[in-house]
């Protein structure tokens, strides 16, 4: 009753509003459309300059058309092994995304709901290394990995990349899961749920939105991280899709067109899940974030 | 206040997988690099342990260190005022566009693209005139050709155009995660508000505002993180060069440590920043703790 | 209850450590049989002649010459020799740098490796990394295919360390249409280059072209104009042995005319955040009218739009100092082979077939001018342009000359030596300041 006179209520007050600010809401839209434009123009930028030579590209004129389609641009990166390094990196970001996910929510319910001492100091180990940068520990890791027999393999990523997302994820996953409220685990218990079951079909579920956020953290970092991955792996066939752009550039040349048609390439895919994917995302990050 | 009890066998499943992969990986380097801060050690040869020789010359004695410093803290500061600016676009966008999802991913784009494409990008927009730059060719179409700049390569103004582009790459981040918390704000309280008079900006100041805060800590966690790695960004438009002139942390310690081949003081370098990183996660603590609790 | 989640924990455990060493086990089956730093010695003992060799190259460019030409050699060696594999990592520059040194400190340096001359490869003879390669260059007579005393800069103590691809020298390319349209001659001394640059710049052509983010570019150059005020070459060599010191008045004299040239307005604009390549590209696409580099753009050069209008000539004298026939000597990056390598006889006899064949293939490749081999062929009459055939020309003239500043001091003092000079590119200094600057960067890196 009271809700759906509230709303009648508002109606006139909101439609004059709306005819009341036009004004401000063209400027608004029109400053929100520069926005699109200025955000969304690398992208065509980015398509007009595969399709150059060397010479259009480093004359660098900003909105001219190449003079002639380079497509041969493409098929160079295509010869560049886009497909086996575009299977690596899937294989490489999508096992550390799911092994992010599930060891530091396991942590981050326990540092936010179990009562226990250390809980407190965990977390803030976790916050030291949260802005720790990956590169910094580049030579020490190389002596870890090499007595660890695994240089040259897609554990030597995949380890430093779990681990380096680790903090962060945990950071937000802990921050959320302190505001589930706990009647929901008590009448679980009560009902004589273990505590493995409350954490798979209560806690994991409704997490779903800050696992989104770590998601999407994790994979902006690691898609093109490039230093590790160029001094951990040696094998061709192990190589990921950073190494097929920095392939392009050699001792005294860049074959910059290639570059560009490998960045394409590497980009497409992700842009079409993330396009694809959007509403879901950004549902999913409701909450997600907000209770960190 | 954390209810459940357990036993430590269970903590110990849920803690250690995650704990011991972190300290092994991330923990032990950094103290084995700290370590090797007190080194004369060129990373491939014989060592020998100076004490803290590298530090005194890394404090009184490197003329480059400390204005890396500068930069490094600017850079975070430049990238924290900018969540604002991502908060009010954020706001306009649920006020104003009926179905913003998809300009929201659109803003999100130069965050996918690879530092190669938006260095390259914007090379090309920062260039002379001369050289087909786009910017400085627009001031002069303009009539402002008093303000070209070479924006790039001087050294009173290549720092600030590498800020900028850092801004502009990182914009939509920041409105894709205060977007989501604007939504996640519940309707009544709005609703609720507007009954009371308040409408419009005054409802962000008194509901939108308070209720972002934990967001706005992620935000500035974030921004704080990626201008601390800056070091693709700065690498890739001007090499931390002309003469040292945009060298940040991150960059200063890769040249120490793997062009002039002096690991040690490179490492010394890297126990700075890990320090500030300390720093940092323990003021941006203290400063919500205190928001959180004025607003609660 | 606390009893069951006590094994269930115990199994979460179990199955992520598991799920851990799952993933890790898929990627090391595929590298069981190539690791040859890590785990090769494992495949190497099932059949005991079945060996990977890792091939650590900086060709990463399927587009490039080079990378062809290696891949072919490569190919070829493998199917004439079954049970050899060779794994190629190939990296670009700085990536390569970057890797071999991260690998030096672990001791996991790949079998065959890069290297450049001098000063930035002693640090890793003197850990006792690299292998030395005298029996391999007395196999098949490789040794005299390379140019004569090319490989001492590749030697330590009567040791040869690498073996270069490479050997160029530095020279001024010129736009013959630019200056035909500036109205200059090819200037004979420095003052009549600056003089040129004027003139140039005063009818609104680009008189140099320069990539001064690569910071080595400018240096390049500079160190030239030094073995011009020096009147010869060793200036650096007498730095080190305590003979000179940068503060010595040839040293000024160098960076007065380097500044001389800089203020004369010869370089483009914003200079400074121009790569290599871009720098180059000004060159290439007839933007500028002179361009100083290494003889290895001539290739580049060729399949340019200003190929045809392109000629060379020596660095003028100084002031009346120096003799042109001296040059900026660049013997290339070179391979190495790694002291510790499983395989060492095999990656020997690779290397050995591989240079061997190097100078034919990179000849029918149209890319041999400035290669360190002797070459056996008519360039002429193998289509190389007139341009290539004034550069071989020129490498006859060739009578001693200097290295580069980074192959000749320590990376500590050559990082602050040039930005140092990057430095004059933006801003003018006394030169008694920048003698100051690099003396003190000397001694502060060598204690």
């Amino acid at each position: 009753m009271n809700t759906s006179s509230a709303v009648t209520l508002n109606k006139p007050a909101a439609a004059a509003r709306r005819g009341r600010f036009s004004v401000a809401k063209t400027i608004v839209i029109l400053f929100l459309s520069i926005l699109v434009v200025t955000q969304v123009y690398p992208l065509l930028w980015l398509v007009l300059y595969s399709l150059k030579t060397n010479e259009e590209i480093l004359s660098g004129s900003f909105f001219a058309l190449p003079h002639a389609p380079q497509w041969s641009n493409y098929s160079a990166a295509l010869e560049g092994n886009y497909f086996r390094y575009l299977l690596n990196s899937l294989f490489v970001t999508s096992v550390t995304m799911a092994a992010v996910i599930l060891l530091s929510s396991l942590c981050a319910y326990a540092i936010s709901r179990f009562r226990w001492r250390y809980g407190q100091g965990v977390m803030l180990l976790f916050l030291i290394g949260m802005m720790i940068p990956m590169q910094a520990t580049l030579l020490p890791l190389m002596i870890i990995f090499k007595n660890m027999h695994v240089l040259n393999t897609h554990l030597s990523l995949i380890l430093p990349y779990v681990a380096f997302s680790m903090p962060i994820a945990v950071f937000i996953l802990s921050g959320f899961m302190k505001t589930i409220p706990h009647e929901i685990e008590e009448s679980a218990v009560i009902d004589g749920a273990s505590i493995w079951r409350i954490f798979r079909s209560i806690i994991l579920p409704v997490s779903v939105p800050p696992v989104m956020t770590v998601c999407i953290l994790t994979f902006i970092n690691i898609w093109n991280e490039y230093i590790l991955a160029a001094t951990f792996i040696s094998s061709e066939k192990l190589k990921t899709l950073p190494f097929g752009v920095n392939s392009f550039v050699s001792q005294y040349s860049v074959n910059y067109g290639a570059i560009g048609a490998f960045l394409v390439l590497g980009a497409l895919p992700v842009i079409l899940i993330y396009f694809l994917l959007s509403d879901k995302i950004t549902e999913g990050m409701v909450a997600g974030a907000v209770k960190g | 206040m954390n209810v459940l009890k357990v036993s430590r066998w269970t903590i110990a499943a849920f803690v250690l997988p995650c704990l011991i992969l972190y300290a092994g990986i991330v923990f032990v380097p950094i103290l084995v690099s700290m370590y090797s801060g007190l080194l004369e050690w060129n990373g491939i040869g014989e060592s020998r342990f100076i004490g803290f020789e590298n530090f005194k010359n890394l404090f009184f004695h490197d003329p480059v260190f400390w204005p890396s410093v500068r930069r490094t803290l600017l850079f975070a500061v430049f990238s924290m005022a900018e969540i604002p600016i991502a908060l009010l676009v954020a706001i306009l966008l649920k006020r104003y566009i009926r179905r913003p999802n998809f300009l929201v991913s659109s803003y999100f784009l130069p965050v996918i693209l690879s530092v190669v494409v938006v260095g390259q990008l914007w090379k090309t927009i920062y260039n002379p005139a001369s050289m087909g730059g786009m910017l400085n060719q627009v001031l002069e179409a303009v009539g402002l050709g008093s303000w070209t700049h070479e924006w790039l390569t001087d050294p009173s103004v290549a720092m600030y155009s590498l800020y900028f582009v850092a801004l502009w790459q990182y914009l939509g981040y920041h409105t894709l995660i205060q977007y989501t918390g604007i939504l996640n704000v519940p309707e009544e309280i709005y609703e609720a508000a507007r009954i009371d008079g308040a409408d419009g900006f005054a409802a962000d100041r008194y509901i939108t505002f308070p209720n972002i805060i934990p967001i706005f800590k992620i935000s500035i966690v974030l921004a704080f993180i990626g201008s601390l790695q800056a070091f693709d960004m700065v690498m890739v438009m001007t090499g931390g060069g002309p003469a040292h002139a945009t060298d940040v942390i991150s960059t200063h310690m890769y040249n120490m440590s793997f062009l002039s081949m002096k690991y040690g003081y490179g490492s010394s370098i890297a126990a700075c920043l890990v320090v500030l990183c300390l720093a940092a996660t323990f003021l941006i603590n203290l400063i919500f703790n205190k928001l959180e609790k004025r607003f609660s | 209850m606390a009893k069951m989640s006590k094994w269930l924990s115990l199994a979460m455990a179990g199955a992520l450590a598991f799920s851990l060493t799952a993933c890790g086990g898929k990627a090391d089956e595929g590298s069981a049989s190539s690791g040859a730093g890590t785990g090769g010695d494992k495949a190497g003992t099932v059949k005991e002649k079945n060996v990977t060799i890792t091939f650590q190259n900086i060709y990463p460019d399927p587009t490039d010459p080079k990378n062809k030409l290696m891949n072919k050699l490569v190919k070829q060696y493998e199917s004439e020799h079954p049970n050899i594999k060779i794994e190629l990592d190939s990296l670009n520059t700085d990536q390569q740098k970057l890797k071999l040194k991260t690998q030096a400190a672990s001791k996991e340096v790949p079998d065959i490796t890069v290297v450049n001359p001098a000063a930035q490869m002693q640090p890793f003879v003197e850990a006792k990394l690299l292998a030395p390669l005298d029996d391999m260059l007395d196999q098949n007579g490789l040794r005299g295919t390379f140019q004569d005393g090319l490989l001492d800069w590749y030697s330590f103590d009567g040791h040869t360390y690498a073996v270069p691809d490479g050997n160029n020298i530095g020279v001024v390319y010129y736009n013959k249409e630019l200056f035909e349209k500036g109205g200059v001659q090819v200037p004979t001394t420095f003052e009549e280059m600056v003089d040129v640059v004027k003139t140039l710049k005063s009818k609104g052509i680009q008189p140099m072209a320069i990539g001064e983010k690569d910071t080595w570019t400018g240096s390049f150059l500079f160190m030239n104009m030094l073995l011009r005020t020096n009147n010869g070459p060793g200036f650096l060599k007498d730095v080190l042995d305590k003979k000179k010191t940068f503060e010595d008045p040839a040293f000024k004299e160098a960076v007065d005319a380097f500044q001389n040239l800089i203020q004369a307005g010869a370089f483009q604009e914003g200079v400074t955040s121009f790569d290599y390549n871009a720098g180059e590209n000004l060159f290439k696409t007839g933007k500028a009218a002179m361009y100083f580099m290494g003889t290895w753009a001539t290739g580049g050069i060729e399949t340019s739009s200003v190929n045809g209008k392109v000629g060379v000539f020596k660095f003028p004298t100084i002031n009346g100092k120096g003799n042109p026939d001296e040059f900026m000597l660049a013997p290339g990056s070179a391979f190495a082979i790694s002291a510790d390598s499983k395989h060492l006889d095999e990656t020997k006899a690779f290397l050995n077939w591989f240079m061997l064949n190097f100078p034919k293939e990179a000849f029918e490749a149209k890319g041999a001018v400035g290669i360190g081999q002797k070459v056996d062929g008519d360039f002429k009459a193998a289509g190389y342009s007139d341009m290539a055939m004034e550069v071989l020309n020129l490498f006859k003239d060739v009578k001693g000359g200097d290295l580069a500043f980074d192959n000749t001091m320590n990376p500590g003092t050559a990082q602050a030596h040039l930005a140092s000079i990057q430095n004059l590119f933006v801003q003018k200094k006394d030169s008694a300041e920048v003698a100051k600057e690099h003396q003190s960067a000397f001694e502060a890196n060598n204690k």
